[in-house]
């Protein structure tokens, strides 16, 4: 990934990348198959990395060990090491994990505490859980609700949102504990349209806003086409393509893998397949030229 | 072709008032692969189960195989109209994938041999013939969609309905419900989804109705829905045609909503 | 005391609500009121006889006595539901020490309602339309328990795996207490109040114990 290696001008080391995966092989507990076997991944801080790969590959594993929630609050065997910001993911507890490194599922609703009357105070959950001064939690809310473009939604009930309106109240929690390492495991694959757009939107911003290390598994490609720096595509537990994400998501083996390319990769391929004749300039500016979301016309479940 | 179902001025409006559907006036044919879209909110999903008897129209009638849904009971209907819910989680309870998978077509009366074959048929067309002993929840969510799905199969309804079938699921996943819709047409039963994915709507539906606000915008075979001049109605609901139909658009060559349709234009010229 | 009770009620304008409270002791109420009108031991100011039993003017004063009790536990229970504003209440329990555990679970499980009758709904749903018969008989609408029930279970169950994470991954287990958002006022006079109550009730009950005092 030599983007995400930064040579400093005054000392020759790289910087300790936000998010190291060295040679890491997972198992779950009461079980005696590896499900990762032999990672090896990193990401430096403020970039976004795209995770592919066919389901059942060991993505959403990848997720909870990147987390340090893999073996720290699930137990299992860890091999190899997993840094987040040079720290090993072996030392800490669940609680002290959680500052370094965040995590959101697919499913909006499970994520959210359901003990908050307001979107505020299920943003400043986190925080209190720390016992952090009711001075800081606020600024911590009030800055996460801004990356994340929600603050309209402070007043709401959090269990009568939209899908897309929940992953983000969602998202801002974790990121009301300010990790410097982001983890998401399909954030918008129980979403409609328009929130897969939010959510994307609201993840480029974020990732541009603040200087933290994003990883992201998705089967949409096309959002990791605008979203990602780098990608990864992952089969039987093993890292088997990784580089830029417009080589990775052109790569053959995607496809072969069973991993669905992003549309404009997909025509270019089957036209040169045909033998016809495609400008790929004009294929990505069509595909790039989409709708983009307005939050204020995703519309609350009633 | 004959008519399997009608929908004749209907709407419905909930207890509280709120309106989910108006004036709609729809004929479903056997043999027809129809894909519903819209916004979250349009009706499709109230408009559905105006079909299965889920839900009664406030107004107007609804009428399968031209007799009219009011008073049959929800299981009796299920007889005529399979409805594969979008979480299979709110059906799945059995022990084993081939116990829920025969839940459907036992209700409906099937026993023996005659049940076997329908269960067998269901877990070879969703690829799970090789799990059927395997507990549901040792499969991954998506597997189990495709396990929820199979059921639904297994009934052998003459109508099939299929809520969002391709979320969740990895390229294998999508072609495998391609070729599952495909199959269904050509038995000649009626296959009705409803999808955000315009790809999937494009390229394996010969019709397509459009929803927005409770009320049908557009209903006509993909190479009219996706054509230039809709795309505005599509943009009032947030919709955009799919990435073959815009690039046709682009350079020229009409309306190609599906990648062949695309290929063999740029072919041709 | 079921005067001060109803006072309050009405005072609160809560007179309507508290009809849901007020069934729910019917049943309660029906048998009391049978029981003791017709089989108080030893009475005999009969009233009129059925049979075998007769109603005696004792019994029934018994029974309107009972009643009162049992109405006016009813009418307290419902005040405190509905003059107490739940996340007020576990905030404050928190404040002074209830584990942050216990008070995620009961507001958690109270927020949880709504959404689990929700999903029921559409459990029973997805079952009609796989032919599961909900309006045939008894015996029929018995054998859908499992299938109804089952997913419901189940998929809680599958959640907790996922809820649980999602709580450590927001630090729910760091050792120490929980930051109060919003403290609760005590002004002075309303701890008086309180203390005041409390004194007075067990002055009241150690005068019924000891057999001084009629409790009403």
């Amino acid at each position: 990934m030599s983007e995400a290696i930064v040579v400093n001008a005054v000392n020759d080391a790289p910087p300790t990348p936000a998010l190291l995966l060295d040679g890491v092989r997972y198992g779950y507990a009461g079980t005696r198959r590896w499900v990762l076997d032999g990672v090896n991944l990193e990401v430096a801080a403020g970039r976004v990395l795209g995770i592919v790969g066919p389901n059942e590959a060991g993505k959403s594993t990848l997720c909870l060990v990147a987390a340090g929630l893999a073996p720290a609050a699930i137990g299992g065997r860890l091999e190899g090491d997993v840094l987040l910001g040079g720290l090993s993911t072996r030392d800490a507890n669940p609680h002290q994990m959680a500052q370094r490194a965040g995590i959101l599922f697919q499913n909006p609703v499970t994520q959210l505490s359901a003990t908050a009357p307001t979107v505020y105070e299920e943003v400043a959950f986190g925080p209190r859980n720390l016992g952090l001064a009711v001075d800081e939690i606020a600024d911590r809310v009030e800055h996460a609700l801004g990356a994340l473009r929600i603050e309209a939604l402070g007043p709401r009930d959090p269990m009568r949102l939209s899908g897309g309106q929940a992953q983000l109240v969602a998202l801002a929690s974790v990121v009301a504990l300010r990790p410097p390492v982001l983890v998401l495991d399909e954030p918008t694959s129980q979403l409609d349209p328009a929130g897969t757009r939010l959510v994307g939107e609201a993840l480029a911003g974020l990732a541009a806003a603040t200087a933290t290390a994003i990883v992201v598994v998705e089967h949409k490609t096309w959002l990791l086409a605008d979203l990602a720096d780098a990608c990864a595509l992952v089969a039987d537990g093993r890292v088997v393509v990784h580089g830029a994400t417009a080589d990775v998501l052109a790569d053959d083996r995607l496809v072969e893998l069973g991993v669905e390319p992003p549309p404009a990769v997909r025509l270019r391929r089957a036209a040169a397949v045909r033998g016809v004749a495609l400008d790929s300039a004009v294929v990505d500016a069509v595909a790039a030229a989409r709708l983009a979301a307005d939050p204020d016309t995703v519309e609350p479940v009633p | 072709m004959t008519a399997v179902a009608r929908l004749e001025g209907v709407g419905f409006v909930y207890p509280d008032g709120t309106r989910a559907l108006a004036g709609v006036a729809l004929e479903l044919r056997e043999g027809e692969r129809v894909g519903i879209v819209g916004q979250n909110g349009s009706g499709k999903s109230t408009l559905v189960r105006q079909l299965n008897g889920l839900l009664r129209p406030t107004e107007g009638r609804v009428t399968l195989f031209g007799r009219d849904t009011a008073g049959v009971h929800v299981a009796e209907l299920a007889r005529t109209v399979g409805l594969a819910f979008q979480n299979p989680d709110r059906q799945i309870f059995a022990a084993s994938v081939r116990s829920e998978v025969a839940f459907g077509a036992r209700n409906l009366g099937r026993r023996g041999a005659e049940l076997d074959r329908a269960v067998q048929a269901a877990l070879e067309a969703v690829g799970l013939e090789g799990e059927a002993a395997t507990n549901p929840y040792d499969l991954g969510y998506s597997r189990r969609k495709l396990l929820a799905l199979a059921s639904i199969l297994a009934m052998e309804t003459p109508v099939v309905v299929l809520d969002e079938p391709t979320t969740g699921q990895d390229a294998r996943g999508v072609e495998r419900i391609q070729r599952i819709v495909g199959s269904l047409g050509e038995t000649g039963r009626t296959v009705i989804t409803i999808s955000h994915d315009m790809r999937f709507v494009a390229e394996s539906f010969q019709r397509v109705i459009v929803m927005r606000a409770g009320r049908v915008i557009l209903d006509g075979p993909p190479v009219t829905v996706f054509a230039a001049e809709h795309a505005g109605a599509l943009a009032s609901t947030f919709l955009e045609a799919p990435l073959a139909a815009r690039l046709g658009e682009r350079l020229g060559l009409g309306t190609t909503p599906s990648e062949s349709a695309l290929l063999d234009a740029l072919a041709a010229r | 005391m079921l005067a001060i009770v109803l006072a309050i009620a009405l005072a609160a304008r809560l007179g309507r609500a508290m009809r849901p409270y007020l069934l729910a002791t019917l049943p309660l109420v029906i048998s009391i009121l049978l029981v003791n009108t017709f089989l108080y031991p030893g009475a005999t100011d009969r009233i009129l006889t059925l049979g075998p039993v007769s109603a005696t003017w004792t019994g029934l004063a018994e029974a309107l006595q009972a009643t009162a009790r049992v109405v006016a536990f009813a009418l307290s229970v419902a005040l405190l539901a509905l003059t107490t504003a739940i996340d007020d209440l576990l905030d404050d329990l928190e404040h002074r020490g209830l584990g942050r555990r216990t008070i995620f679970v009961i507001g958690s499980a109270i927020r949880t309602v709504p959404r689990m009758i929700e999903r029921a709904g559409e459990i029973v749903d997805a079952q009609r339309a796989r032919g599961l018969d909900t309006e045939g008989s008894v015996w029929r609408r018995a054998r859908g328990v499992v299938p109804l029930a089952g997913p419901m279970v189940l998929s809680a169950l599958s959640e907790v795996e996922e809820r649980t994470m999602a709580l450590e991954a927001r630090a729910f287990s760091a050792p120490g207490r929980r930051t109060t958002l919003r403290p609760l006022p005590d002004r002075p006079a309303e701890r008086a109040l309180r203390w005041g109550l409390f004194l007075a009730a067990v002055v009241l009950v150690g005068l019924s114990v000891s057999g001084r005092f009629p409790l009403p």
